[in-house]
C-alpha cells in the first residue's frame, strides 16, 4: 500500500487521480493532508478565476460598450445604466455587414483548407519520410517565417500585379495562403514527429500505399495538431487586415476586419460603440470554430489509453 | 521500385504543393526584397544600387542599436514567460476536472481578439487618468503603484510584454494542450505505482515527453520577438522617444511613417528586416541541431 | 511483399494537392463583375477617377457628392476609397511603385516627393492661379516647392487651447495672454480647484512636433526659420539660439506645472475626455477636436466650452500658431483621366457645395470663400486665425526631421532631456539621416 508523501499534496493532483477520483482503490488519505490539499486547491482555483478574470476583462468590456449609448462609454460606470443595439443596427447597414461578412467567411474557409491540406502532406513528409534535401527545403520554406511583413508587402504587390492577381479575392487568398503555410507546416511537422514510427513500418509491412498511411492512419492521429492549425489559422486570417487592405483596391472586395477599422476609426477618433458593436459580432465565427475543435483534443485517439 | 525509391518519391510528392505555392507567390517577393537592401529606394522609378552602403550606415546609427537592445531583451523575456506559463497552464487544465474546460475558453478568448483592438483595449487600461488599472490599484490602496505606464520609460517596456503575453497564452497553451494528448497516460499510472509525487510526474514525464513540442513553442516565441511590431506600432509608436524601440517599428516607420520624412526609405528598410532574418535563421538552425542531437540521443 | 506506389497513390496526392490549388479559383467568377484588374482607365466606356483618401470624417458625405457629380458628368465615374487611416501609407506607396497611383489621392507627407518625380501633378499649372489663390497661404505653403504647387489641402487645421470657462470662473482666471500667463493660470487653476490645468496629448509623439515648432517661430518671430530647419537649407541648424530659446520656454512650462502630468502617456481621445469630464480645465490640440467633442460629449459642456490663441511670446507679441493642412488632395500627374479628376475636384470646391461639405462634417475649410459660412462657432473661431497671418509650420517633411524631433522634443517634454541635449541630437540625427 503506498501512501503519498505529505508534501506532495498539490490541487494537479487530481489530474493523476483515477477516474473515480481520489477516493478509488486502495487508501483513504488522511484528513490532515486532505484539508491541506483542500486548501491548496483553492489557492489554485483562486489565481486561475484571477488569470481569466484578466483574460476576459477587455472583452467583456468591448461588449459592454457596443450596448451603451454613445456619450456613456467613458463616464459612467463598468456596468452601463441605459443597453441600447442601436449600435448593432448602425454596424449592420453602414457597414454593409452581410456582404463583407460573407467574403471573409469564403476568403477564410478557404484558405484553412487549403492551408490545411498542403500543410499536412509536407508536415507529415518533412517529419516521417526521408529524401536528400529535406532539412534544405524545410530551412527554406520556413525561412518566410522570418522576414517582417513590411519588407514583403511592396514586392508582394509588384509580384501579384505581374501575376495579374491584383485587386481580386483569389490574389488575395493565393497570397494568405502562401504566407500561412510555412507556420503551418511547422506545427503540423512538430505534431507528426511525436508519433511512433512503428505504425508506419508495420502498416508497409502489410501493403499499405504512402498516401494511405498517411490518411487513415497517420493523419487522424494527428487530430489535435489538425485542430491547433485549424483554429489559428481561421483567426489568423478573419483577422488580417494591412495586406487586404494594400492588394484589395475596391472596398466592395474588402473583407470584413479592414473594412470594420475603415469605417469606425478616423485619424482623431473612433466611434468606439460602432466598432465594439462590430467587432462583438465578428469574433462569432471564431469562437464557434474554437469550440467546435475543441471536441478534438478530447475525442482525439491516442495509443490505448482511457480519456475521462 | 525499392522501398528507398519509393519512400523519397513520395517524400518529394508531398511537398511538391507547398513548394510551388512558395516559389510562386513568396519566393520572388523574397528575392526582391534580398535586392531591395542593397538600394537606395524611395518606392517609386527604379532602385538605385548602393552595395553594402545601408549595413554601413546602420553600424553607425545608435536608434538602430537601442532598437537592436531592446528588440533581443523583449525577446528573450517574452519567450521564457510565454514558453513557461502555458505549459503550466496546460498540464494543470489538461485534467478532465469540471470547469477545466471553462477556464481554457476563457483563457483563450484573448487570442481571438485582432491586434489592433488588443492595443487599443490596453491603451484604455493603462491610461494614467482614466485607466482601469491606476483605478484598480487605488481601489485595494496600492495607489503609490499607479504609474503612467505607457509614459515612463522605465514601466513602458514591462507594461507592453504583459499585453503580448495577454494576448499569446492561451494560443501557445493550446498547442501544449495539444501535445499533452499524444502522452500515454499508462506511464503516469505505473509511475504513480512506483510512488511518484506530483511534480516528479510533471518533471520526469510530462515535460520530457513535450520536448518537440515546447521545442515548436520556443522557436516560434524567438521568431515573433524578433519580428515584434503590430502591439507596440498601435500602442506606443516605439516611444516615448524610442523607449519601446525595436527593430519591427523602426523600419516600419523608416518605410511607411516619420521616420524619414517625406522620403520613404526602404532600402534601408529592409537592410534592417534582413538583420532579423539573420537572426531568425541563427536561432531556427540552432533550435535544429539541438532537436536533432535530443533525438539521437533520446 | 512489396510496397510500390501506387498509382492510387500519386494520384491521390496529387489530387488533393491541385483540388488545393485550383479551390480560389472558385472566386474567380464571383470577382469578374467586381475587379478590373487593378488599372483606372475605363469602364464601360466612361473615364473612371478613383479618389483614395482616410478622411472618415466625410464618409456621409462622400457617396451624396459623387451621385450629384455623377448625374452631372454622365461620362465620369467616381471610384472613392477610403482607407483606414493606419493602412494608407502601405496602400498608397504600393500602387504608386507599381506605376499604377489613383486618380486623386491625400498626399500625406509625399506630397513635394511625388511632385518632384513628376507623381503628383503641378495644380497651379493644371487648375490655374485663380483657382489656387483662394486657399489659405499656410495650405498652400506646405505642399508647393520652386513655384510649383503638387497638392490643396482639403480639411485644414489650426492649433489653439480649449478650456472649460465654468473652470476659469471657479478659479478666478483669465484667458492667459502669453505662456508665463498660462504658468500662472495653471498654478492658480491647480491649487483653488485642484482640478488638471492644461492637458498635452503626447502618446506616440502626436503632438510634440505640433506644440514646440510654433514656439521656434514664435522666437524668431519668422515661420521660415522652421521651414528652413526642416530642410537644412541656408545654413539652418537646430542648435540655433532661437530654437534654444523655444525649448527653455518649453521647458519652462513643464518645470512650472503649466501642463498635467503624464502627457507622453495620454492620447488624443482620453485628453478629449478629461476636459468634456471635468477634469482638466485645458486642453492644447488642433481645430479636429469640436468633431470629437460633438460626437461623445454631453450637451452642458457642449454649450460652454470655448477656444483661445495659442499664448504669445510676450505680451502684444503675435500668436503665432500651429496651421497647416494635414489633410489634402493631389492629382496624379500620369493618369489618362486628369481632366475628369479635375473636373472633380473643381465640382468639390465650389463654395457653396465645400462650405455644406465642411459644416455638414465639421471641418475646417482651406478657402477664404468659404469661411464665413462656418457654421460651428469654434471652429469659425478658429478659422479666423488662419485669416490673419499668424500661421507656423508644425509638421516636418524633411529627411529625418521629423523623427528625430519627434522623439526629442518627447523627452523634453517628460523631464527627461535638456534644451541644449535636444538640439544636439536632433541636428546630428538629422545629419545623419541626410546621408542615408
Amino acid at each position: 500500500m503506498s501512501v503519498e508523501a505529505p508534501g506532495a499534496a498539490r490541487p494537479a493532483a487530481r489530474r493523476f487521480a483515477g477516474p473515480g477520483g481520489q477516493r478509488e482503490g486502495r487508501y483513504r488519505t488522511p484528513p490532515a493532508i486532505r484539508r491541506r490539499r483542500a486548501a491548496r486547491r483553492s489557492a489554485g482555483y483562486v489565481l486561475l478565476v484571477a488569470l481569466s478574470g484578466v483574460a476576459v476583462y477587455p472583452f467583456v468590456w468591448m461588449v459592454l460598450t457596443s450596448l451603451r449609448p454613445r456619450d456613456t462609454v467613458f463616464s459612467g460606470g463598468f456596468v452601463p445604466d441605459q443597453l441600447t443595439f442601436g449600435a448593432y443596427t448602425r454596424a449592420w447597414s453602414l457597414l454593409d455587414f452581410p456582404s463583407h461578412f460573407m467574403t471573409s467567411v469564403v476568403v477564410t474557409a478557404l484558405t484553412v483548407v487549403v492551408v490545411l491540406a498542403l500543410a499536412t502532406l509536407a508536415g507529415y513528409s518533412f517529419a516521417k519520410l526521408h529524401f536528400p534535401g529535406k532539412q534544405v527545403i524545410y530551412v527554406v520554406l520556413l525561412s518566410t517565417l522570418m522576414l517582417p511583413a513590411t519588407a514583403l508587402i511592396l514586392p508582394l504587390f509588384l509580384q501579384m500585379k505581374n501575376l495579374g492577381l491584383l485587386n481580386t479575392r483569389q490574389g488575395l487568398i493565393l497570397v494568405y495562403i502562401g504566407v500561412s503555410l510555412p507556420f503551418a507546416m511547422f506545427l503540423m511537422r512538430a505534431f507528426f514527429e511525436t508519433l511512433p514510427d512503428e505504425l508506419i513500418q508495420a502498416a508497409r509491412v502489410d501493403g499499405a500505399g504512402e498516401f494511405r498511411i498517411f490518411w487513415r492512419i497517420m493523419l487522424p492521429l494527428a487530430a489535435p495538431g489538425v485542430a491547433t492549425v485549424v483554429v489559428f489559422q481561421f483567426l489568423t486570417t478573419w483577422n488580417e487586415f494591412l495586406l487586404a487592405n494594400t492588394l484589395l483596391q475596391n472596398t466592395a472586395l474588402l473583407p470584413l476586419q479592414p473594412h470594420l477599422f475603415t469605417v469606425t476609426r478616423s485619424q482623431h477618433a473612433t466611434d468606439w460603440t460602432l466598432m465594439c458593436a462590430a467587432l462583438t459580432m465578428s469574433v462569432l465565427p471564431i469562437v464557434l470554430v474554437y469550440v467546435r475543435m475543441q471536441k478534438r483534443f478530447v475525442a482525439g485517439l491516442t495509443l490505448g489509453a482511457t480519456k475521462y | 521500385m525499392t522501398a528507398r525509391a519509393r519512400e523519397r518519391a513520395v517524400g518529394y510528392l508531398f511537398v511538391l504543393p507547398i513548394v510551388a505555392f512558395f516559389v510562386m507567390f513568396v519566393g520572388y517577393p523574397f528575392l526582391r526584397a534580398f535586392y531591395l537592401s542593397l538600394t537606395e529606394w524611395s518606392g517609386f522609378a527604379t532602385p538605385h544600387f548602393v552595395g553594402l552602403r545601408n549595413f554601413h550606415s546602420l553600424l553607425d546609427d545608435p536608434v538602430f542599436w537601442k532598437a537592436l537592445r531592446t528588440t533581443l531583451l523583449y525577446t528573450a523575456v517574452t519567450t521564457i514567460l510565454q514558453t513557461t506559463l502555458p505549459l503550466l497552464l496546460a498540464a494543470f487544465l489538461n485534467a478532465g476536472w469540471r470547469g477545466s474546460v471553462v477556464f481554457r475558453t476563457l483563457l483563450f478568448i484573448p487570442v481571438v481578439i485582432s491586434f489592433v483592438v488588443t492595443a487599443l483595449l490596453w491603451q484604455l487600461i493603462y491610461d494614467p487618468n482614466f485607466g482601469s488599472l491606476n483605478r484598480v490599484l487605488h481601489d485595494v490602496g496600492l495607489g503609490a503603484l499607479a504609474h503612467p505606464w505607457l509614459a515612463d520609460p522605465s514601466t513602458v517596456l514591462p507594461a507592453i510584454i504583459v499585453v503580448s503575453l495577454w494576448q499569446s497564452v492561451g494560443f501557445f497553451m493550446l498547442i501544449f494542450l495539444a501535445g499533452l494528448q499524444g502522452i500515454d497516460l499508462t506511464l503516469y499510472e505505473a509511475a504513480r505505482i512506483d510512488g511518484a509525487n506530483v511534480r516528479q510526474l510533471f518533471l520526469k514525464i510530462t515535460v520530457p515527453m513535450l520536448r518537440t513540442v515546447t521545442g515548436v513553442v520556443v522557436l516560434l516565441n524567438l521568431i515573433n520577438g524578433l519580428n515584434a511590431f503590430d502591439i507596440i506600432y498601435v500602442m506606443t509608436g516605439g516611444g516615448p522617444n524610442r523607449a519601446s524601440e525595436v527593430l519591427g517599428t523602426y523600419l516600419y516607420k523608416l518605410a511607411f511613417g516619420t521616420e524619414s520624412g517625406a522620403t520613404p526609405a526602404f532600402g534601408y528598410a529592409t537592410a534592417i528586416s534582413m538583420v532579423i532574418f539573420a537572426l531568425c535563421i541563427v536561432v531556427t538552425l540552432t533550435q535544429l541541431r539541438i532537436a536533432r542531437r535530443a533525438r539521437i540521443v533520446g | 511483399m512489396v510496397s510500390r506506389v501506387t498509382r492510387r497513390d500519386v494520384l491521390r496526392g496529387g489530387l488533393l494537392g491541385a483540388a488545393a490549388l485550383a479551390a480560389p479559383g472558385l472566386l474567380a467568377a464571383c470577382d469578374k463583375g467586381t475587379s478590373s484588374g487593378g488599372g483606372g482607365s475605363s469602364s464601360g466606356g466612361k473615364a473612371k477617377v478613383r479618389m483614395w483618401t482616410w478622411y472618415t470624417e466625410q464618409q456621409e458625405q462622400w457617396p451624396k457628392l459623387i451621385q450629384e457629380f455623377q448625374a452631372s458628368h454622365p461620362n465620369i465615374v467616381i471610384e472613392n476609397r477610403i482607407i483606414d487611416y493606419d493602412a494608407y501609407l502601405p496602400a498608397l506607396q504600393a500602387s504608386v511603385s507599381a506605376g499604377d497611383p489613383p486618380e486623386i489621392f491625400g498626399p500625406h507627407v509625399l506630397a513635394i516627393t511625388y511632385g518632384k518625380n513628376g507623381i503628383a501633378a503641378d495644380l497651379k499649372a493644371e487648375l490655374g492661379e485663380q483657382f489656387l489663390a483662394d486657399f489659405f497661404k499656410s495650405t498652400r505653403d506646405e505642399y508647393s516647392d520652386s513655384g510649383k504647387q503638387y497638392a490643396i489641402g482639403w480639411m485644414a487645421q489650426t492649433f489653439g487651447i480649449f478650456y472649460d470657462p465654468a473652470i476659469f470662473a471657479r478659479a478666478k482666471v483669465d484667458v492667459p495672454e502669453t505662456w508665463d500667463d498660462l504658468i500662472r493660470v495653471s498654478n492658480q487653476i491647480k491649487s483653488s480647484t485642484g482640478l488638471l490645468p492644461c492637458v498635452l496629448a503626447n502618446n506616440q509623439g502626436g503632438v510634440a512636433t505640433d506644440f514646440v515648432l510654433p514656439l521656434i517661430t514664435q522666437a524668431a518671430n519668422n515661420p521660415q526659420l522652421v521651414l528652413d530647419l526642416d530642410y537644412g537649407r541656408n545654413g539652418a541648424r537646430w542648435d540655433d539660439p532661437k530654437v534654444i530659446e523655444a525649448l527653455t520656454k518649453t521647458e519652462e512650462l513643464v518645470k512650472g506645472g503649466a501642463f498635467a502630468p503624464n502627457m507622453n502617456g495620454i492620447d488624443d481621445e482620453q485628453a478629449q475626455r478629461l476636459l468634456y469630464t471635468g477634469k482638466a480645465a485645458m486642453f492644447y490640440s488642433g481645430s479636429w477636436t469640436p468633431q470629437g467633442f460633438a460626437a461623445n460629449a454631453k450637451k452642458p459642456f457642449l454649450q460652454r466650452y470655448k477656444v483661445m490663441q495659442t499664448p504669445a511670446w510676450t505680451a502684444g507679441a503675435r500668436h503665432w500658431c500651429g496651421n497647416q493642412a494635414g489633410a489634402g488632395l493631389s492629382v496624379s500627374a500620369k493618369s489618362k483621366n486628369m481632366d475628369a479628376a479635375l473636373e472633380f475636384i473643381k465640382f468639390l470646391y465650389e463654395p457653396v457645395r465645400y462650405a455644406k461639405t465642411m459644416n455638414d462634417s465639421n471641418s475646417m475649410p482651406s478657402t477664404q470663400a468659404v469661411v464665413d459660412q462656418v457654421r460651428d462657432p469654434i471652429v469659425k473661431v478658429m478659422t479666423s486665425w488662419l485669416l490673419n497671418g499668424n500661421g507656423a509650420p508644425h509638421i516636418l517633411f524633411g529627411k529625418g526631421s521629423s523623427g528625430a524631433a519627434t522623439n526629442a522634443f518627447t523627452a523634453l517634454l517628460g523631464g527627461q532631456s535638456t534644451p541644449q541635449k535636444v538640439a544636439k541630437t536632433v541636428q546630428a540625427e538629422v545629419e545623419k539621416a541626410r546621408t542615408r
